[in-house]
């Protein structure tokens, strides 16, 4: 059960009959008080009893599936009166707070007996996952709108939560520069990491070092009996490479450095690299991982790529447990048994953390070419630069050492023969694709 | 409830749909599950209105110096033994009650806490009585009854001399701490008056004379003598029943409400109109129902799991403290000279094996500095103090940017206006 604000303006406008009565009397202003509460409580019992119930009413609901954070979707309720009553209800739809309902979540309906209404929700989540309501809360108030029904009703919904992927931002420019390498703007030198393309007519301009003489004397031209075309031989960068990227989700990538957690940034660099990769013809697979495989996607290609890995990357939130990374050769060999590009998105700020990933960087340098990309907390760098008074000072050096041991972690995975890339936050998922390009051209994939 | 998002009339619904799984249980399935605690609740009001009956109803503390008020302040007591020996004790709230009985030769007990009585009144009633014992008397009934008798504060302590010649006094010998004093000018003194149990030269607890008629008057300054609780130390109980059991008849006298003087100016309730009160009562209701409408939950609250979020930056500030705690200058001095000598190594393009003299030297040489001093910056000097450490950790950062300076001439010197790269 529930009161109105019209009840309770009907009780306050008690005040005129009691001040009307009090003029000629004091106990006839007492009489005219018990009076009024009685007539109003009795208007409400009435109301209550004609008020329709709020538990003969099924709903339908009409969500997308799929939305990427930030963007607005819009959850749609179908209410339907069972009853024989006209209906009029206010609506609480029970969405998480995460899922980021618009507006006060107050919907009014009037429903007559057996008709359905829909009514539209705005949401804008603000998290990554999946956004689930439960329940709908409906008060059914009586005709004066005095008291009112109130139930609470079963009504699932769920709506996925993607990763905004802010880095495609990034992606233009890059797949410019990757055309540059392939076929498409044609490579006449031969060098590492490319591999044969195609022979064709040699026109003005190309290199002449990169006349292929034994094709020349095999093409006759037609026009000029006697004589040869000369032709060139063209080069593109290599294909089909395997890259299987990493991504720790235990403890560390729970940290949030400039207001992104580490596993958000992580994301947002897998998905960059995964999308530059998979339009350089290159295969890419995507494990989540920290003591055991959270998530993982193998064997997709084109844009069934992206599409599964931001699914499979919306459920999964770090955990606080240390991560097992002698699990990860396994797990990558499990992906591949050929040589392939390793990248690893974790955090390698600390000696402590980052033992356990030094001890097994070895088994993976010896088959793959290994990445470690990992973010450099700015916040750092701009402490360590202040010298104002003995605080900041002190928060100086604490700083100075955090980046001493971040630059040692580094050279010991240097040292182990991989590769690092470490970059603020929002300068990560370009760094990485900018190695990539650079390893790609330099066939070092 | 203001912002109503929009509703829009759905077609064609579907005949056999099946009402949606209610959460909120019904009512009866409500009183059902909370049934113990229902009980529980019947049992714990039951219990608290048979206690309320067993101790006679829901009297709050009672009134002070009550004839049949048994807490330690009332005077029901007295007024038992009193009646066990004999002695008739009426008890009245009204003046013409009191009147009466005193008429009727009877000693009149008057304990007038709040000043109901006026003089006038007071006269009459000690000029038709034959002992009147006023009980902790204000300044007014002083002015009537006894006008040359002053208010004289408390008593110091326990008073053992009885000074005076009243049988009830000299029985009871001495009295308990918290009396109250008068003193007692000459002329009342000339009139035959006289004070019991002295308190030095400040006053007495007692005082006793004749009144306007041809009866007595005893003044006793505080009720302290007569209360259950402070009946039984010393005297008490002999003075309070030798003043009050002087005759066969008492009449315990505690003015009402009936005795409130009309003549005087007229009280708060009897200024306000007659539907304030009502009025006020319907505010109290209306405010309990807004809350009521304001303070039910629309339907249970969500739960929502919320992810793990560590501030990355925790480590550095926690790592700060413990520096500043231990006050590790010379620790804390070295991390930075680590990393400046890197980033001035890295800057001068020195081999990864120089070693930090060479770097020092290297530094001084770009810089044009002191040598010396570069070294004492970079390497040798130790801090001794919180300025000295603040001053070196300033010296450092000042020497790197010289360094890059020497390096980058370019960027640290302001550019003309006219750009030289922009020719007409």
């Amino acid at each position: 059960m529930a009161l109105t604000g019209r009840f309770a303006l009907l009780v306050a406008l008690g005040v005129v009959p009691v001040v009307v009565a009090g003029i000629s009397s004091a106990p006839l202003a007492w009489l005219a008080l018990v009076g009024w509460l009685l007539v109003v409580t009795g208007a409400g019992i009435v109301d209550l009893s004609l008020a329709a119930s709020p538990r003969t009413v099924a709903f339908g609901r009409e969500l997308p599936d799929r939305v990427r954070l930030g963007e607005p979707v819009a959850s749609q309720l179908t209410v339907q009166n069972l009853g024989g009553r006209m209906l009029r209800a206010t609506v609480r739809d029970g969405w998480e707070p995460s899922a980021g309902v618009a507006g006060t979540n107050r919907t009014r309906l009037a429903i007559p007996p057996g008709e359905r209404r829909r009514m539209t929700l705005q949401l804008v989540p603000t998290r990554r996952g999946d956004r689930r309501t439960q329940q709908v809360t409906i008060r059914s108030a009586g005709p004066l709108g005095l008291w009112a029904r109130q139930a609470t009703l079963a009504a699932p919904g769920r709506v996925r939560v993607l990763p905004p992927f802010h880095s495609r931002v990034h992606l233009p420019s890059r797949l410019t520069r990757l055309r540059e390498l392939d076929g498409r703007t044609p490579l006449l030198i031969r060098g590492q990491g490319t591999e044969f393309d195609s022979i064709r007519e040699y026109v003005r301009g190309d290199d002449v070092r990169s006349i292929d003489w034994r094709a020349t004397a095999r093409h006759i031209d037609p026009e000029v009996p006697g004589n040869t075309r000369l032709m060139v031989r063209t080069w593109r960068p290599e294909r089909d490479r395997r890259i299987v990227i990493v991504a720790d989700t235990s403890r560390t990538a729970a940290a949030r450095i400039a207001d992104e957690p580490r596993l958000d940034t992580s994301y947002e660099a897998a998905l960059l690299l995964a999308a530059l990769a998979s339009h350089a013809g290159d295969r890419v697979d995507f494990l989540a991982t920290d003591r055991r495989l959270r998530g993982r996607v193998h064997g997709a290609s084109g844009a069934d790529l992206l599409a599964r890995m931001v699914d499979a990357m919306a459920g999964i939130d770090a955990e606080l447990v240390e991560a097992d990374w002698a699990l990860v050769p396994g797990q990558v060999r499990a992906v591949t048994s050929r040589h392939a590009f390793v990248v690893l998105l974790t955090a390698a700020d600390s000696p402590g953390s980052a033992r356990g990933l030094l001890s097994v960087l070895p088994q993976l340098t010896a088959r793959h070419t290994v990445v470690v990309a990992s973010v450099a907390d700015p916040a750092l760098l701009e402490a360590s630069r202040l010298r104002g008074d003995l605080d900041e000072v002190y928060g100086a050096a604490a700083a100075e050492r955090g980046l001493l041991d971040g630059e040692r972690v580094g050279a010991a995975i240097r040292r182990l023969g991989a590769q690092t890339v470490t970059a603020a936050p929002h300068e990560l998922p370009p760094a990485l694709a900018d190695r990539y390009l650079e390893l790609k051209a330099a066939g070092r994939l | 409830m203001t912002a109503a998002p929009p509703a829009a009339a759905v077609a064609s619904a579907p005949a056999d749909v099946t009402p949606a799984a209610a959460i909120t249980p019904t009512f009866r399935a409500g009183v059902r599950r909370r049934r113990i605690w229902i009980w529980f609740a019947i049992v714990l009001v039951l219990g608290a209105i048979a206690l309320l009956v067993l101790r006679g109803g829901a009297a709050g503390a009672g009134q002070r110096l009550g004839a049949d008020n048994p807490a330690p302040f009332g005077a029901k007591a007295l007024v038992e033994v009193l009646g066990s020996h004999g002695v008739e004790v009426e008890t009245a709230d009204d003046f013409d009650t009191a009147l009466t009985a005193a008429k009727s030769g009877a000693t009149v007990l008057v304990f007038d806490e709040f000043g109901l009585l006026d003089e006038q009144r007071l006269s009459r009633l000690a000029m038709f009585a034959d002992r009147v014992v006023v009980v902790e008397p204000g300044f007014a009934a002083l002015e009537a009854l006894a006008p040359g008798i002053r208010l004289a504060g408390a008593a110091s302590g326990a008073l053992d001399e009885v000074a005076c010649e009243l049988p009830a006094a000299e029985n009871a010998g001495a009295l308990s701490t918290d009396q109250r004093l008068f003193t007692i000018d000459d002329e009342a003194a000339s009139g035959g008056w006289q004070g019991c149990f002295r308190d030095g030269e400040y006053g007495y607890a007692v005082a006793e004379g004749p009144s306007s008629g041809d009866g007595r008057i005893a003044l006793v300054g505080a009720s302290t003598p007569f209360e259950n609780g402070r009946i039984t130390e010393r005297g008490n109980a002999a003075l309070a029943i030798g003043l009050a059991g002087a005759s066969d008849e008492l009449v315990w006298y505690l003015p009402g409400p009936l005795d409130a003087d009309p003549d005087q100016a007229p009280t708060l309730g009897e200024l306000t109109p007659g539907w304030v009160s009502p009025v006020l009562a319907l505010a109290v209701v209306v405010t309990i129902v807004a809350g009521v409408w304001r303070g039910r939950r629309f339907g249970p609250l969500v739960v929502e799991n919320l992810p793990v979020h560590v501030p990355a930056g925790e480590t550095a500030v926690g790592r700060a403290r413990l520096y500043a705690r231990s006050a590790a200058r010379r620790h804390a001095l070295d991390q930075l000279r680590l990393g400046t000598l890197a980033r001035i190594a890295s800057a001068l393009r020195l081999p990864r094996t120089a070693d930090v003299a060479e770097i020092a030297a290297a530094a001084a040489a770009a810089t044009r500095r002191d040598p010396g001093q570069v070294r004492a910056v970079l390497i040798d000097a130790v801090p001794t103090g919180d300025q000295e450490f603040v001053r070196l950790a300033a010296g450092l950062d000042d020497l790197e940017h010289a360094v890059r300076a020497t390096l980058a001439p370019e960027t640290s010197t302001p550019q003309p206006a006219d750009h030289p790269g922009r020719r007409p």
